[in-house]
């Protein structure tokens, strides 16, 4: 249990800023989130923490101490890898007892520990074998235990279920979850996948380019982006995104547009399509069962809108565009939000 | 792929030649190995690919038991060269293997040890003479010649680029993850390297030592240098078995070279199941 503080970390490889300036303090029994794209700093931070590499200015603090001078062992952070760095010399067993075994834990306390996480994770039947012989799920179960085994002040995860199909994917992230939840530690997650990102964290935070862009609860993310840099991160499809003089021409009813933005914004689901003679031009239509993306072509911008069932539409066919209330997002020339009205 | 039959006619004829030139001469030193002088010696004109009279003649000859063919006795026996090649090849090879290994690490994790590639690398572009000549004179001032000490330094120094190079390739090759998470989850740098990476590294370091065993097992230069009468090496004793009388003894060579040549093979076969594997085969999802 443990929150972990940065105070302008700065940390680059050569010419490259992995790193840039980045504060931020995650909570004590938090589920907290990295995003960003791929060379975004997530795994870098990741290794700040760990204390796999040296900050080049800047400090971390666990609880209030500075861990400039403490080493990964000391640091007692579980971590499970992205490419899961499972010890293909040792049985999953093995693997599973080996930071215990490292600690100069007692027998017993390691035996009782290690049938403890490994009923949890259902892999009793799979202890014998080495990594050589499991399957991605297999091999995925036997990292995460070897990072539950014991109990350190916080775990990190970098995008450990990637290697899982879709639909275990969604089971695997509850059930983290839950076990976090349950155990009341603080859980460092990486992942590129926003919908992951946002369906168990507690709070996240936006990365780009080794810069924090924003932080905070998901929904208040999706909701109140900071800029269009955080806006178009979540969400898929993607939010609209427009000029402002376009959006004017393509949309029928919007009441914000004349606050002096540059880019507006609209999420597909606050935007409404009307079968009524318009701007608008139905491009593509995308049935997905619970919702329909209706792809519009207006004011030279292509327009996504996300729809409740599978309404009946015609390629070609000319519709009106408008906003719900409130669904509008206004960026100034930087990209960054403008204050409400 | 179906390929026309004649291309197929063509390729297994070159891969027979390939193969008879490999094994044709090792057959041929086999077959001699089995045979009594008048088979093998110019003496006995007509050559056959199969010994007539088999017998082991040459390898009692070699051993120093009285052999009724051959009226030369022998002044030494091949025990004592046989006993000097696997010692000194042995402590060569461990030499190399230690310090290669452990340079090899350092270079390739912590980025230290500056221009030793290019100065190992060094040691091998110098025509051997020019190097050996000089060590000559500095191993008789230390009182290393002839002597199966001196003999498994100088074997361990030259061979020392080639374990350090085929190492080095390993340990760029395996992801740092790995040890990164030993790290994480309570090692010191050094129980990673003890439990982690020596371990994985197994089939590498059985590789690397099979290969730098068979450089020095098959030395004769450095050896003819550097022993004179204890501890010649079997390749040294074997350009010695000759007589006045019958010239070269080729029946009691091929019976020292197929001796000589049982080693090598037996490791080959020990390591084998190791050479066929990937170093992290499992260890990383894919």
């Amino acid at each position: 249990m443990a929150s972990i503080r940065f105070d302008n970390v700065s940390k680059s490889y050569g010419d490259v800023v992995a790193v840039d300036q980045v504060s931020f303090e995650v909570p004590d029994n938090a589920f907290f989130c990295f995003f960003g794209p791929p060379l975004s700093g997530k795994s870098t931070i990741l290794k700040l923490i760990l204390g796999l590499e040296t900050p080049d200015s800047g400090e971390i603090f666990f609880d209030g101490q500075p861990m400039h001078d403490v080493s990964p062992p000391d640091r007692n952070v579980a971590m499970v890898f992205q490419n899961l760095a499972l010890f293909p010399h040792m049985t999953a067993l093995e693997n599973v007892r080996f930071p215990l075994v490292e600690r100069k834990i007692d027998a017993a306390t390691i035996t009782a520990r290690v049938a403890e996480v490994t009923e949890k994770l259902h892999m009793a039947h799979i202890l014998h074998k080495p990594p050589a012989q499991l399957s991605g799920g297999e091999r995925q179960r036997v990292a995460i235990a070897r990072a539950l085994v014991r109990d350190p002040v916080a775990y990190l995860m970098d995008d450990p279920i990637s290697a899982l199909d879709a639909r275990l994917r969604e089971e695997t992230r509850v059930e983290l979850r839950r076990m976090q939840q349950d155990m009341a530690k603080t859980l460092i997650y990486v992942t590129h996948d926003q919908e992951e990102a946002m369906s168990v964290s507690d709070q996240m935070l936006i990365l780009d380019a080794g810069r924090v862009r924003q932080i905070g609860a998901p929904h208040d993310l999706y909701d109140a982006p900071n800029s269009t840099y955080v806006a178009s991160m979540l969400g898929a499809p993607a939010m609209n995104m427009a000029g402002t003089a376009e959006a004017a021409g393509a949309l029928t009813h919007a009441p914000d547009l004349d606050r002096g933005a540059k880019t507006v914004g609209i999420r597909p689901e606050h935007l409404r399509v009307a079968q009524k003679a318009g701007p608008g031009r139905v491009t593509a239509i995308e049935p997905l069962g619970a919702t329909t993306i209706l792809s519009v072509e207006a004011a030279g911008v292509t327009w996504k809108a996300a729809l409740r069932g599978q309404p009946k539409h015609d390629i070609g066919a000319a519709v009106e565009l408008s906003v719900d209330a409130g669904g509008l997002h206004c960026f100034d020339a930087l990209g960054n939000t403008l204050p409400a009205a | 792929m179906q390929r026309a039959i004649p291309f197929e006619i063509f390729r297994y004829a070159v891969i027979l030649g390939i193969v008879a030139i490999s094994l044709v001469p090792t057959l041929w030193m086999v077959s001699m190995a089995f045979k009594p002088i008048a088979e093998w010696s110019a003496a006995g004109a007509d050559l056959t690919w199969w010994p007539r009279n088999p017998t082991l003649d040459n390898f009692r000859f070699i051993f120093g038991q009285s052999s009724t063919d051959l009226i030369v006795a022998l002044e030494r026996t091949a025990g004592r060269p046989i006993l000097a090649s696997l010692l000194t090849a042995t402590f060569g090879t461990l030499i190399a293997m230690t310090a290669g290994t452990a340079a090899a690490y350092g270079l390739s994790r912590f980025g230290q040890g500056g221009n030793l590639p290019l100065a190992l690398i060094q040691l091998r572009l110098f025509p051997p003479m020019a190097v050996m000549i000089p060590v000559m004179i500095m191993w008789s001032f230390l009182g290393l010649i002839d002597n199966w000490f001196g003999l498994s330094l100088i074997y361990g120094i030259v061979t020392l680029p080639f374990a350090f190079w085929l190492m080095k390739t390993f340990f760029d090759d395996m992801p740092r993850e790995i040890e990164d998470a030993a790290l994480v989850e309570g090692c010191t740098r050094w129980r990673v390297f003890v439990r982690v990476t020596l371990p994985m590294m197994r089939p590498a370091l059985a590789s690397s030592a099979l290969f730098v065993f068979i450089l020095n097992w098959s030395d004769y230069l450095i050896a003819l240098l550097l022993t004179t009468r204890d501890w010649a090496t079997i390749p040294v004793y074997m350009a010695s078995l000759s007589s006045s009388m019958t010239g070269q003894l080729y029946g009691a060579k091929a019976a020292l070279g197929v001796i000589a040549a049982v080693p090598p093979i037996i490791m080959g076969i020990a390591i084998q199941k190791h050479l066929v594997r990937g170093l992290t085969f499992g260890a990383l999802k894919e």
